[in-house]
């Protein structure tokens, strides 16, 4: 087991934002989290890689603790992340985003160039290497977000709404690349607003209310479960 | 001793004081702005000249040409935030600390350039008059310009809480992009800010010539501990000003009876330090905005 | 900068040779420098802008690629001055050792006031290691019997390669040729480097960086102490030539300010911009003291503040960057009409 969060509650002053949130992880699946806004997804994200520290609870990776590691402490288990607003470095060009990434693995800058330049190949950004990533497109911003913590090579990356603004055919794109990244061996979490593709990509589904967890399971499931239909959905979705 | 001590603590309350009213303005400036004003002592300077050329040219005394003096800061102020601070206001820290610099270096030369490097004092009738309060004694000017602050104070706090300019003014301290999403016209706000904050500083420049000589680097004395007493009462907090600034005078006063005259101002450099290490948003003020810049 | 030495490397890996050329050219220009340039005047203002150019790239490197703008290097400065002279005058250590000493206590200083102070954004920041940097000249003026307060120390002249003083300036040129060199050498090495990227990443986005592994207070520190060393050494090449020292000259605020409108108008976070900054603000201070320091007392002060503001307004992100803006504006314009007129020329 790959990564175990236990009970873990966020307050803020007298709001709850995420309240006793229990689940686990395998090494190798691609589990979605969904919900409505406000439901607590990101503020989960932002306790579990460090940027927040639990009022309560406890996060495990691979056995250890990580619940109150600063985010570079998280990183360096083996943990990435993407943000929900994109945080290019504006200034540097597209490969030396990357290159910020992949130094993380090794830090002779040749050989990290190298990493970066396959890792653009990669994902489809080799054309824009040497463009300034503030002038970057917002799909390209994503997929720089996304091979800048691959760089890292991380055992587990967690995604937050990485297609958000994609039109269907770049969702299309990023999905096959999500299944591509889960075969080479990472495993990851994805926040993700887009039905047809959390649906169409997920092993497992979480479904967070107003910070609590009101459903847990494969897609099919969670699309049938009446309080997901209530709080999220509004009709019963259809999975072709 | 005690009889010493008492004394050294009430010109350290008096200093205090001082150091209070030159802060008050520099507080409300920085809890809007952010921006560190290097020219903010060089302001004064040029309104204790101002005095200066007012009692010896007409003979008008400090505590009344207060008035003229205030008006001409205002402007001033307002037109150093439009015409030099609004253009930067998105530029780097460093853009907008250096162009104060450059401001400050400017105003400073221009003083010695037309009244020349020596001292100038401003005299009164009243300026050694001295009134007892039991065993010790307290100078007039001091008194006045202690009153003056506790007046300003009083007077900023009226205007913050019950106009509307001062709330917008709050407002905008507080977070920068809701007060433009609620119709603030932020750029006005500022630009009233920093004219009421220069404003201040010319009262405070003015109600001061009967204590200090005026000479041009005599801002630069004062500066950096008006930032001093800023962060400790937690910037945009009048009361912080106040309760800052006495607190620094006594310090002061008494680093210099127990420990030594030359070491008084790394006493309360030190605890400058200390403060925003360990409590940058200082006593009164907003706590995490100094982590943040401007929101 | 370093999308430039990627575009060139990318484009014609014969231009990467031409920089090295440029660069020795200008290194070899000023090595023979004192063979043309005779006038002792002017040979002291080469070397104050060379000692410059050391200092503020390494003020840079805390300023312009960690982010961290000091007002207190001036701190660093005096204890590199004071440090060396001090034992020189004392034990007759020589100032090459005493530079050693310097830059330990340096380092040990700038961890103490860097470390607790680096989560302080921009202007606190500033103001902390103002306070710092006051503290010190307070503390150098108060303690007479260690550095004589206000009076300052003189440093008895005995010429001699040990004892880092020679007749005349040419000497003192060259080795503070070196120490802008080396200055200059290690800030473009770490602008290469892991810790170059990292610092400039922090910059841009704190949360970004750390999500990535990066330690971004180890980096700042590691930025700091670097700084603070090469600050040091050249307080102590400052003690040396000038013969003189005293709080109010190297532990000023002022110097502080030096060290970083250098940096600030030449360009932060470049290696080019301390070098074009300390070669425009230093003769242009010097200039407008020669040509208007008569006139009235101040005046020249008074311009001199003015070009500060208008270049701080026109041209916020520093004159290197510009510089290399228009450069590249004027090169892809000839690169598109060179490639347009072999269009025409092809059609015909």
């Amino acid at each position: 087991m790959l990564f175990e969060v236990k009970g873990i509650t966020r307050t803020f002053g007298g709001l709850a934002a995420v309240r006793d949130v229990s689940f686990r992880i395998e090494p190798g699946e691609i589990v979605g989290l969904i919900g409505p806004n406000g439901a607590g997804k990101t503020t989960l994200f932002n306790v579990v890689t460090g940027f927040l520290p639990p009022t309560r609870g406890e996060v495990e990776f691979e056995g250890q603790r990580i619940s109150g590691l600063l985010p570079d402490r998280v990183c360096q288990r083996g943990i990435g992340r993407t943000f929900q607003v994109v945080k290019p470095f504006g200034n540097m060009t597209t490969l030396q985003n990357t290159m910020v990434g992949t130094f993380f693995q090794d830090a002779d800058p040749r050989r990290a160039k190298r990493a970066a330049e396959e890792l653009l190949e990669f994902l489809g950004l080799a054309h824009r290497r040497e463009a300034l990533a503030k002038n970057l497109t917002i799909a390209d911003r994503k997929r720089l977000e996304l091979a800048r913590a691959l760089g890292t090579k991380p055992k587990l990356l967690l995604l937050d709404e990485v297609m958000a603004g994609l039109n269907p055919a770049e969702v299309a794109d990023l999905l096959g690349l999500l299944r591509e990244i889960r075969t080479r061996g990472t495993t990851l979490f994805v926040i993700e607003h887009i039905m047809a593709a959390i649906m169409a990509i997920s092993d497992r589904i979480l479904v967070l209310h107003n910070g609590g967890l009101i459903a847990h399971g494969p897609p099919r499931q969670v699309a049938d479960d009446q309080a997901v239909i209530d709080a999220y959905l509004g009709e019963r979705y259809l999975i072709a | 001793m005690d009889l010493m001590l008492g004394q050294v603590l009430i010109s350290g309350i008096l200093l205090g004081g001082i150091y209070a009213l030159i802060s008050m303005g520099l507080t409300l400036i920085f809890g809007v702005t952010r921006i560190v004003n290097f020219a903010h002592g060089e302001f004064m300077m040029l309104s204790m000249f101002a005095a200066s050329v007012l009692s010896q040219q007409y003979g008008l005394d400090p505590y009344v040409a207060v008035i003229p003096i205030a008006a001409l800061a205002f402007l001033a102020g307002a037109a150093t935030q439009r015409i030099i601070i609004q253009p930067l206001l998105n530029a780097s820290h460093a853009s907008q600390i250096f162009v104060t610099m450059g401001l400050s270096i400017t105003l400073m030369n221009v003083a010695l350039m037309v009244w020349g490097a020596d001292f100038q004092s401003v005299r009164t009738p009243y300026e050694a008059v001295v009134l007892p309060l039991g065993p010790w004694s307290v100078g007039v000017p001091r008194l006045v310009t202690f009153l003056v602050a506790v007046a300003m104070m009083v007077g900023l706090m009226l205007f913050l809480n019950r106009t509307y300019m001062g709330k917008a003014i709050t407002a905008v301290s507080q977070d920068r992009m809701a007060a433009l999403l609620m119709g603030i016209d932020v750029n006005r706000v500022y630009v009233v800010a920093f004219g009421i904050g220069i404003a201040c500083v010319g009262v405070a420049g003015a109600v001061l010539t009967p204590i200090y000589s005026v000479f041009p680097t005599v801002g630069q004395y004062f500066a950096l501990t008006a930032y001093v007493v800023v962060v400790l009462g937690g910037f945009g907090s009048m009361v912080g000003a106040m309760v800052g600034g006495m607190s620094i005078g006594v310090v002061e006063a008494l680093s210099g009876y127990f420990i030594s005259p030359g070491l008084k101002e790394a006493v309360y450099l030190l605890i400058f330090i200390a403060v925003l290490v360990i409590r940058p948003s200082g006593l009164f003020g907003i706590v995490g905005a100094e982590e943040m810049g401007v929101k | 900068m370093m999308q430039e030495i990627g575009v060139v490397a990318r484009k014609r890996r014969a231009t990467v040779p031409v920089r090295w050329y440029m660069t020795l050219g200008v290194v070899a220009a000023l090595v023979l420098l004192p063979r043309v340039i005779t006038t002792p005047y002017y040979l002291h203002l080469l070397i104050l802008v060379l000692l410059y150019v050391g200092l503020s790239s390494a003020w840079n490197l805390t300023g312009g690629f960690a982010g961290q703008l000091s007002l207190g290097h001036a701190g660093f400065f005096g204890i590199g001055a004071y440090a060396s002279t001090l034992l020189f005058l004392n034990f007759g250590l020589s100032p090459w050792i005493g530079m050693v000493v310097g830059m330990l206590l340096a380092v040990v200083a700038g961890a103490a006031i860097g470390y607790p102070c680096f989560r302080l954004r921009g202007p606190f920041f500033a103001l902390a290691t103002l306070a710092f940097g006051e503290v010190l000249r307070v503390v150098s003026i108060s303690w007479r019997d260690l550095t004589q307060g206000s009076n300052g120390l003189s440093i008895p002249f005995k010429p001699g390669f040990a004892n880092m003083m020679w007749h005349g300036k040419e000497m003192f040129f060259y080795v503070i040729l070196v120490y802008a060199l080396v200055a200059v050498g290690i800030v473009w090495q770490i602008e290469r480097s892991r810790l170059g990227y990292y610092l400039i990443a922090l910059k841009e986005d704190d949360s970004a960086a750390r999500m990535l592994g990066i330690d971004t207070t180890r980096c700042k520190l590691y930025a700091m102490l670097i700084s603070a060393a090469l600050t040091a050494v050249g307080g102590v090449f400052y003690a040396q030539y000038v013969g003189f020292i005293e709080p109010y000259s190297v532990f000023d605020v002022n110097q502080s300010v030096q060290f970083a409108l250098i940096s600030i108008i030449g360009g932060l976070g470049t290696v080019l911009g301390p070098v074009l900054g300390a070669f425009i603000m230093i003769p242009l201070s010097e200039m407008l003291r020669a040509a208007f320091g008569g006139a009235a007392r101040g005046f020249h002060l008074v311009l001199y503040g003015l070009i500060l503001m208008a270049v701080v307004m026109i041209v916020p992100q520093g004159l290197a960057l510009e510089v290399k803006d228009r450069y590249k504006r004027w090169w892809m314009a000839r690169q598109s009409a060179i490639s347009r007129r072999k269009g025409q020329a092809d059609a015909v």
